[in-house]
């Protein structure tokens, strides 16, 4: 496009922009304010929902109060159980996996898109390829696998799952980052003396923090809701997660519904606290990250 | 700084690998001990029995059944101190999961001790993979296949020989809000025709005559059975399953046929299909629909459950699923079966304990289940010793006066016809096929099948 | 430097440790999956080796084909809702006030489990009782659809709760993309004159392209192997109007004892997976060789 043309048309674009800036601003506002309406309806669905008894469940419309709160719903659930014990067990089991999968995957990331070696494209497929397999063809080999090497029915045995199976993806999302990284960076810490470990640790690590951030929340979210892999893997009471607090109200034949929706709002909580924390890194780590553009 | 990180990440995965190589040690000490008990087990009077534990998976949650759940521990209990060398670890899942977990382990031959499975179609993978242990020795003791009712454990045989011993035993009746009955000036039918005025009756008027919820699809498969029996009678649909007959028998096209007439005079609620049983059971349970047909395992709550309210408790009633004219059906014939049984694992370290314990456990179920949990055991139940509200008694005495038990159809077929066969009820009460392609496809699923 | 970075123990010691893993947890079930798939298998009993038959039988079967036609078109509506997304994430990125109070809101679906998600779509699809179908009789309309039992319908029904299920994982991935541009090209771009649109179309889309890509690859592959809230919505059903591949392999392997053939359809389904995935990145390959 020829650079005249181009530079009538910003300039048009400025003087609507600047003419319609008060009914466009005003309008974007309302959209974002029903989505956001809309968004935070769930949450509210869900509080109401663990509040009611299963006739209520089923016949009051989503959004009706309850008649008579059931709050016997959230003393059930406290109370029937271990889950002071389930919700030590799942911040053991995601915290660590999640810390895992992150380190590992930002090496591997590293190591392929930063670091001169044939095979890199190779290495990147093969774990690009573990995102496709199915979970439920898994359960068989894995729990026979486990058997074997005498991991069943203990953390590691899921913790490690959890692991394997974020890795790609946590991969693919760093990758995107990687490659955007300018090459400046690395040769001016070598430059500086800086040996190839402090490098990752002091200077990639830190400045890639919003999308480890970003990787961290999507895991945290994955692996505090699983329940396949915990329900397979895991026999003894002492060592499951929260999510067989949903388990517990699930009968032969009724279900019932109110205390799985106090269990659901009580198992929801610390995540949502540590998304808000988390979710602020991704735009704390930039501001101090884009120091060196 | 760089040296620490390394070393540090090394820490890490040493640990695991220690942690690793400890935990495969303890697991073949366990193995090497659960030997020796094995061989003490032989001479069971042996004064000094070495501590056993008996892993035990079962599928009554505390949270959603709690009275089951009381019943089993106390049952545990009590066998822990009669036998002080016995350890039983539970191990408790939900339905579903449970099905998948048992799957799971059992390729890898570690089923528990003992668990739970369901009769027939269900239970033949395990044991033609000879996972599960017969239990005949222990059915002879005390003569003890006399304390069940005739032809529950017949449902967990293979080849005349007893796998697992039945808790559960349900037929299917017709409940129905006789405050609706009343309110629409309807009586309860004895005929399919009868049904069929019922139903043109209520839904002129407004009300839902049935609620179904046929995304779970066994339930929509209830009422085609007791169709096909009451117009074939018991024989038509057993000898299409068993082989002896086809399923293209003119009676069987003919029930199919029924099940679409009932669809086309709106007898089910409004997009059944999609509607969980669950859901459904909503329906029924405030007085939106009229009848619903569902197995006696529902009856505490029209009973005794304290969460439904009294007066709706008061108007449920049932009735025998209507007679067809011209049928060859007898309407003391039900639909039902055994549920859940009792397996012992047959690679059990501890298989003599085991069994005496899913001895103990049956007995024990069958005094208790009834009226502490509303759970009609595989056990003979005296409704003269017993304290229950008169519905109970009702069913328990059509279940003893019962002519003939038909298996629920997906219990019965194999998993992989009973896949074809709930699709296809769905597809009938859809309206997606013609009475024929329904009865021609579960013929051709059942001839690949055997 | 270039000796430092091919350094080959810092590329082992990097890699290793996370390809060992893959390889023993995730590349043995998959040649496991492959090899059962050669077996006529209950995944209980014993197994007999059968050759290719289920992969033969796999050919000519109208419902795995069916189920695979309905993963397809999931995934082309989900790569299609990833503009939205985007674009949600421009306005958020954007200096707008509140913008970071919006992007929590916006995200807080995502904590939601399926479970959860699941019971709230099916209150909002209720055929009577359920939010939609009780707005639709208010403004008049008479006999609104059966959302969940309507065969045609069914299919469409369920992919609006996937595609909302998954907008906050998008939306967090395109944030942080966009937050990553350095602020010096937007405020040069301004003081050149250009409009928001203008930067969003010209400097962010094409800075940001690299992780486009990578979305629309995570789309298509999670969209094919998708499983959860079908299970759990309607089971596939009625009568298979909602079947995927992933739901399909489940049932077989897990529901019929039909482990080999169950088996099979997984191994198949990765296989399909990795084609579709060739294909993708095949047809935007060069202009990553140009963007980096």
């Amino acid at each position: 496009m020829p650079s005249n043309t181009a530079a009538v048309e910003k300039t048009e674009g400025l003087r609507l922009g600047s003419l319609r800036i008060r009914p466009g601003k005003l309008l974007l506002y309302v959209i974002l304010g029903l989505v956001a309406v809309l968004q935070i309806l769930p949450l509210i669905w869900l509080v109401l929902f663990s509040l009611k008894d299963n006739q209520e469940v089923f016949n009051l419309a989503p959004f009706a109060l309850p008649a008579d709160p059931q709050w016997s719903n959230y003393a059930r659930v406290w109370t029937d159980g271990n889950i002071g014990l389930y919700f030590f067990n799942s911040v053991i089991v995601t915290g660590t996996a999640v810390i895992l999968t992150v380190l590992l995957a930002s090496l591997v990331t590293f190591a392929i898109t930063r670091m001169q070696w044939k095979l890199n494209k190779l290495v990147l497929g093969l774990f690009m390829v573990g995102l496709m397999i199915p979970v439920h063809s898994t359960l068989i080999p894995l729990f026979s696998f486990f058997n074997t090497i005498g991991l069943m029915d203990h953390h590691l045995s899921i913790i490690l799952t959890y692991t394997a199976f974020n890795l790609p993806l946590t991969m693919m999302i760093l990758l995107g980052f990687y490659y955007t990284l300018p090459r400046e960076l690395e040769e001016a810490a070598i430059m500086d003396g800086c040996s190839i470990h402090r490098m990752f640790f002091r200077i990639i690590l830190p400045i890639t923090a919003p999308v480890v951030a970003t990787t961290a929340i999507i895991n945290m979210i994955y692996n505090w809701n699983e329940f396949v892999f915990v329900n397979t893997f895991i026999s003894s009471d002492s060592l499951k997660t929260l999510t067989v607090g949903i388990q517990n109200f699930i009968g032969q034949y009724s279900t019932d519904w109110g205390a799985i929706g106090a269990t659901l709002v009580i198992s929801m909580l610390p995540i949502l606290i540590a998304f808000l924390i988390l979710s602020n890194k991704i735009v704390e780590g930039m501001t101090s990250g884009s120091v060196k553009g | 700084m760089k040296k620490k990180s390394f070393l540090s990440l090394m820490a890490l995965s040493t640990a695991g690998l220690i942690a690793l190589s400890a935990c495969g040690a303890d697991e073949s000490e366990d193995a090497a001990s659960a030997d020796e008990n094995n061989n003490g087990g032989d001479t069971n009077e042996a004064a000094e029995q070495e501590e056993v534990t008996l892993d035990f998976m079962h599928l009554w949650p505390q949270g959603s059944s709690p009275d089951h759940y009381r019943i089993v521990t106390e049952i545990i209990e009590e066998f822990e101190e009669m036998h002080p060398h016995v350890t039983v670890e539970m191990e408790v899942l939900e339905n579903e999961q449970y099905k998948n977990k048992l799957q799971v382990v059992s390729s890898s031959n570690q089923l528990p001790d003992v668990g739970m499975t369901w009769p027939a179609g269900f239970l033949e993978p395990y044991v033609n993979g000879d996972l599960f242990a017969p239990l005949d020795d222990a059915l002879e003791e005390d003569n003890m296949r006399d304390d069940f009712v005739a032809g529950t454990i017949e449902a967990y045989s293979v080849d005349d020989e007893a796998y697992a011993l039945p808790l559960e035993l349900n037929i299917a009746p017709v409940f129905y809000n006789q405050a609706i009955f009343d309110e629409y000036g309807v009586e309860v039918p004895e005929t399919y025709d009868d049904l069929i005025e019922v139903i043109d009756t209520l839904s002129e008027g407004g009300m839902t005559p049935i609620a179904l919820g046929n995304r779970d699809r066994w339930t929509g498969s209830l009422w085609y059975m007791y169709l096909a029996d009451r117009i074939g009678g018991s024989e038509a649909l057993n000898s299409a399953i068993d082989r002896s007959g086809s399923f293209t028998d003119e009676r069987l096209v003919e029930a199919a046929d029924r099940i679409q007439e009932m669809v086309d005079h709106d007898a089910f609620i409004s997009g059944f299909n999609g509607l969980s049983d669950q859901e459904a059971k909503a329906e029924f349970m405030n007085g939106n629909a009229a009848m619903y047909l569902i197995g006696s395992w529902d009856l505490p709550n029209y009973t005794t459950n304290e969460e439904v309210p009294q007066e709706f408790r008061d108007s449920i009633d049932f009735f025998k699923f209507p007679e067809v004219d011209g049928g060859d059906g007898d309407i003391d014939s039900w639909v039902g079966g055994p549920g859940v049984g009792l397996f012992v694992a047959e690679n059990s370290d501890v298989k003599d304990e085991a069994k005496a314990f899913v001895k103990h456990f049956t007995e024990e179920w069958g005094k208790q289940s009834v009226e502490d949990a509303g759970v009609i055991p595989g056990t003979q139940v005296n409704t003269d010793e017993v304290d229950l509200p008169d519905l109970f008694i009702d069913v328990l005495d059509e279940l003893n006066n019962a002519s003939d038990i038909t298996l629920f159809a997906d219990v019965q077929m194999s998993s992989g016809v009973a896949e074809t066969h709930l699709n296809m009820i769905q597809s009938l009460f859809g309206e997606d096929v013609t009475p024929e392609e329904f009865a021609e496809t579960h013929e051709e699923a059942l001839q690949e099948d055997e | 430097m270039n000796q430092i970075m091919s350094d080959k123990r810092v590329i082992a010691l990097y890699t290793l440790p996370a390809l060992l893993l893959i390889l023993t947890l995730i590349y043995v079930p998959i040649v496991l999956t492959g090899y059962y798939g050669l077996m006529d298998w209950d995944g209980i009993g014993g197994m007999e080796f059968i050759g290719l038959e289920n992969y033969a039988n796999l050919i000519g079967d109208t419902m795995f084909w069916r189920s695979a036609w309905h993963s397809l078109l999931l995934a082309l509506f989900s790569v299609g809702s990833l503009a939205l997304y985007l674009t949600v994430s421009l306005v958020l990125a954007g200096n707008i006030k509140g913008a970071d109070m919006f992007r929590k809101i916006f995200l807080i679906p995502m904590l939601l489990s399926s479970v959860a998600i699941a019971q709230l779509w099916i209150r909002i699809y209720h055929p009577s009782n359920g939010v939609m179908n009780r707005f639709l009789t208010s403004i008049g309309i008479e006999n609104p659809p059966m959302w969940l039992a309507d065969t045609s319908l069914v299919l469409f029904a369920i992919f609006v709760p996937i595609i909302w299920q998954y907008a906050g994982f998008y939306i967090i991935i395109y944030y942080a993309a966009l937050k990553n541009i350095p602020k010096e090209l937007e405020e040069a771009a301004k003081i050149d004159g250009a409009s928001p649109l203008q930067i969003a179309y010209k400097i962010k889309l094409p800075l940001i392209s690299g992780i486009i890509k990578v979305t629309i690859v995570l789309a298509v592959i999670g969209s094919l192997k998708y499983f959860d809230l079908i299970y759990v919505m309607t089971d596939g059903g009625p009568n298979g109007a909602s079947e995927v591949m992933a739901s399909y392999m489940y049932k077989l392997a897990f529901r019929s004892n039909d482990f080999g053939y169950g088996s099979a359809v997984g191994f198949f389904l990765l296989v399909l997976i990795l084609i579709v995935t060739y294909l993708i990145r095949k047809a935007t390959a060069s202009k990553d060789e140009v963007q980096y």
